[in-house]
């Protein structure tokens, strides 16, 4: 730690020592919390992921790789693999699509600007809770909104699918309230955009460059890295998506929209098999790290610093 | 001033972005306990002198789950045991079912349950098998007066030979019918048959339409009528009510499940598919169809029957009936269960007071006359008295639990209601009646994953 650059003249070793050490002070309340709700669980849950660790039950026995190996060879785990990846690879492009999208309207100096962005930001706040489970319900029943809406501008010709209960449209309904929660990566955009430099602008529309070649050209080389943080945040996010699925399907129709967080939540809080759910979070945790690096390490090809030439 | 962003201060501000939030509810504490021995085998134990109630000033807990109208009845006989009581203050938990197991099988773990506990029956199988969570109350009967328990009532409580919980009251499944809609489809009486059920289902889908249904039940509910009508047809246990060994041969169970099939496919039960299409995962009584009388019937609990009464609209309100059992065969199928218990935690300090607090609630005519039929008709004999005396006992409730104790002769297993088998979306129930429903499978082939699924949670299968 760097030594404070307050005047050691005439100052007792205690406030020398105090000088030297008073930051770590600052810093115990979130160490102490840090160790006892995520390096502690954090440990214990990678032990009990190699034991058949029950809640209710006397003992404990260390049981290998068993958990893992019964990971990857349970229909019904790897289905929510595959439906959790199904559903990241869907929810984070469109997310950031439709985000970037939204905050580049929103950085025109249009009427009622603020507005907007108070409108756009709500959904995020709303998150995962009953009143939404109600909402998309309502939206998505057999009888509901959207299918009204379909069934009128039809001439009732087309009734609408059964999103609800048909395991092929299900995970679609998951994914779009996640897309529709897009307000923190919106707002994050928005900074970004209102960071790039005008001149840049001005410059190219001297040279002729029109708004999309603007756009492609100047704005998103200037706001990648804000487009990589979003991703990266985004692929952990949803790799770890609960409330939707819970709340609103609870992992059905037929398990089409289980993910393995629900899992992960069965295996522990409904069957109180700590060993297994254990193993499926670091499943997760080794995947979510994956990808994780695979971003960052592409992150050279095609992230823009401009401290960096 | 350039806002463009630099490579350290990205890195400084994102640095711990991860998924370590994943892995850290995974950790918890171990827990001591065991696997089940079951029903008393050894000497009750008898009152324990040592107990007494304290002088100074107490503070205890107490918890349940339940309804609005529950809630107010337990807060009311409390506010009326501290007036008794003036050095106890009672300190109450409650909230609705909806995730209270999870919560309660935590505090269980962590040892921070409350005082006095409202629990299931099968918690006693699934989280006391070894009698390390409750006191055994036979110790307590220096304030607990548990004479006035029928002994089979108070067996049913017995596990790991202690008597873990005394119990509030007795239920089982019966039908309820909403007879508004039974009389638009040209019906004026209950069904007391098969062929009656059959004959409401052709005549709610010729007058009423395809969207209107005599009943309908989800997964776990089939499952309870399933067992009803074997049981019915058969006239023994679903399984052994201590060793849970199955008593029913797959071929039997084909010829259940293709019952509940048969049900669907003749209009009498709504499909789950077209269920879940308008409710998702939506319980009956919140629905839309029951709501508004479309779906016109249910296999219940006969303690729910307030909850699905005031579901109704106001045009089906005074239409809803206690229905009667209905013999699928040559014995009375269906089986009754402690519907639950009042049980002290071994965690608590005032084991006495807390004795003293279930007697009063139960036993006592103040506490059991403001109790009234809240958590079922009373199982202690002078409870029941006390309540029907105060004119507490909702007759709606009395008139389906006369009904079902004087019908149902079996007896329930408690790996039952395990919740690898029952839970919402992810129980082997569920995995069965929908794959049949969504065609899936049929019933000769979704035996299989049915008979995995108990054998998993320590069914015995012959």
């Amino acid at each position: 730690m760097k030594e404070s650059k307050a005047p050691a003249v005439g100052r007792t070793p205690f406030q020398k020592w105090l000088d030297k050490y008073q930051g770590l002070f600052y810093l115990i309340p979130w160490i102490i919390g840090f160790v006892v709700f995520k390096a502690v669980p954090f440990g214990q849950s990678l032990y009990y992921s190699f034991t058949d660790m029950n809640f209710f039950a006397k003992d404990v026995h260390f049981v290998g790789l068993a958990n893992y190996i019964t990971a990857f060879t349970t229909t019904k785990i790897t289905k929510a693999l595959i439906i959790t990846f199904k559903y990241a690879f869907i929810t984070v492009p469109l997310k950031l699509i439709f985000a970037l999208f939204i905050a580049y309207i929103l950085n025109f100096k249009i009427a009622c600007v603020n507005l907007f962005r108070t409108v756009y930001y709500i959904p995020s706040i709303l998150g995962g809770s009953v009143a939404i489970a109600v909402l998309w319900k309502a939206v998505f029943s057999k009888d509901g909104l959207l299918n009204t809406v379909l069934r009128f501008v039809s001439f009732g010709l087309f009734k609408g699918p059964e999103w609800l209960s048909d395991p092929s449209y299900a995970l679609w309904i998951i994914c779009f309230l996640r897309i529709w929660q897009f307000g923190s990566a919106m707002v994050l955009f928005l900074a970004a955009l209102k960071g790039v430099p005008a001149d840049l602008y001005e410059a190219a529309t001297i040279d002729g460059a029109g708004k999309w070649r603007q756009f492609f050209s100047i704005t998103v080389p200037m706001i990648t890295p804000i487009i990589f943080y979003n991703l990266v945040t985004q692929i952990c996010q949803a790799f770890q998506e609960f409330n939707g699925p819970y709340i609103i399907t609870n992992g059905g129709p037929r398990g089409s929209t289980t993910l393995i967080s629900l899992l992960v939540y069965n295996y522990a809080f409904k069957s109180y098999d700590m060993g297994m759910a254990s193993a499926l979070a670091w499943i997760m945790f080794i995947i979510v790290c994956i990808l994780t690096i695979i971003a960052f390490t592409s992150q050279k090809k095609w992230v823009y610093y401009s401290d960096e030439r | 001033m350039s806002m463009a962003i630099s490579r350290r201060n990205f890195l400084l501000a994102t640095g711990a972005v991860g998924a370590a939030g994943l892995l850290s509810a995974c950790g918890g504490n171990t827990a001591a306990s065991s696997t089940a021995s079951s029903v008393a085998s050894a000497p009750a134990a008898s009152a324990d002198d040592s107990l007494a109630l304290t002088d100074g000033p107490v503070s205890m807990t107490i918890s349940w789950w339940g309804g609005d109208s529950r809630h107010a009845a337990y807060q009311n006989a409390i506010k009326e045991f501290e007036s008794e009581h003036d050095n106890i203050t009672i300190e109450p938990t409650f909230a609705a079912w909806s995730g209270w197991e999870e919560k309660m099988a935590a505090a269980f773990i962590a040892g921070n349950a409350q005082d006095v506990c409202q629990v299931n029956w099968n918690w006693l199988y699934n989280y006391s098998a070894d009698g390390s969570k409750f006191v055994d109350l036979n110790t307590t009967t220096n304030f607990l007066d548990l004479t006035q328990f029928d002994q089979a009532a108070l067996d049913a409580c017995t596990v790991a030979n202690a008597q873990q919980c005394v119990p509030v009251s007795m239920t089982g499944r019966i039908f309820f019918w909403n007879m508004t809609t039974f009389n638009k489809a040209g019906i004026t009486e209950v069904p007391k048959t098969l062929d009656d059920l059959k004959a409401a289902g052709k005549a709610f889908q010729e007058k009423l339409g395809n969207d209107y249904y005599p009943m309908h039940l989800g997964a776990y509910d089939r499952m309870i009528l399933m067992v009803f009508y074997l049981e019915s047809k058969y006239g023994k246990d679903w399984a052994d009510p201590i060793t849970s060994t199955l008593n029913y041969s797959e071929d039997e169970i084909v010829e259940g499940l293709n019952f509940i099939k048969s049900l669907v496919d003749d209009h009498v039960m709504m499909n789950l598919k077209d269920y879940y299409s308008a409710n998702s995962d939506t319980a009956t009584h919140q629905s839309n169809e029951w709501i508004t009388g479309k779906i016109a019937g249910i296999f219940e609990w006969d303690s729910a029957a307030s909850k699905y009464a005031s579901a109704l609209d106001d045009d089906n309100k005074d239409g809803f009936t206690v229905g009667e059992e209905i013999k699928f065969g040559d014995f009375n199928g269906g089986f009754s269960k402690v519907s639950m218990g009042l049980a002290i935690t071994k965690t608590s300090q005032y084991v006495a007071e807390s004795a003293t607090l279930i007697n009063f609630l139960l036993n006592e005519e103040k506490g059991a006359s403001i109790m009234g039929s809240e958590c079922g008709i009373p199982a202690s004999k002078a409870g029941l008295a006390a309540a029907q005396a105060a004119g507490a006992v909702k007759d709606l409730v009395a008139d389906a639990n006369s009904k079902v104790m004087a019908f149902t002769t079996n007896k329930l297993d408690p790996l039952f209601e395990n919740n690898d088998l029952k839970a919402s979306g992810t129980g082997i129930y569920q995995e069965v009646f929908d794959s049949i429903d969504y065609g899936d499978e049929t019933p000769e082939s979704a035996v299989s994953a049915l008979l995995e699924g108990m054998e998993d949670v320590g069914y015995t299968i012959g």
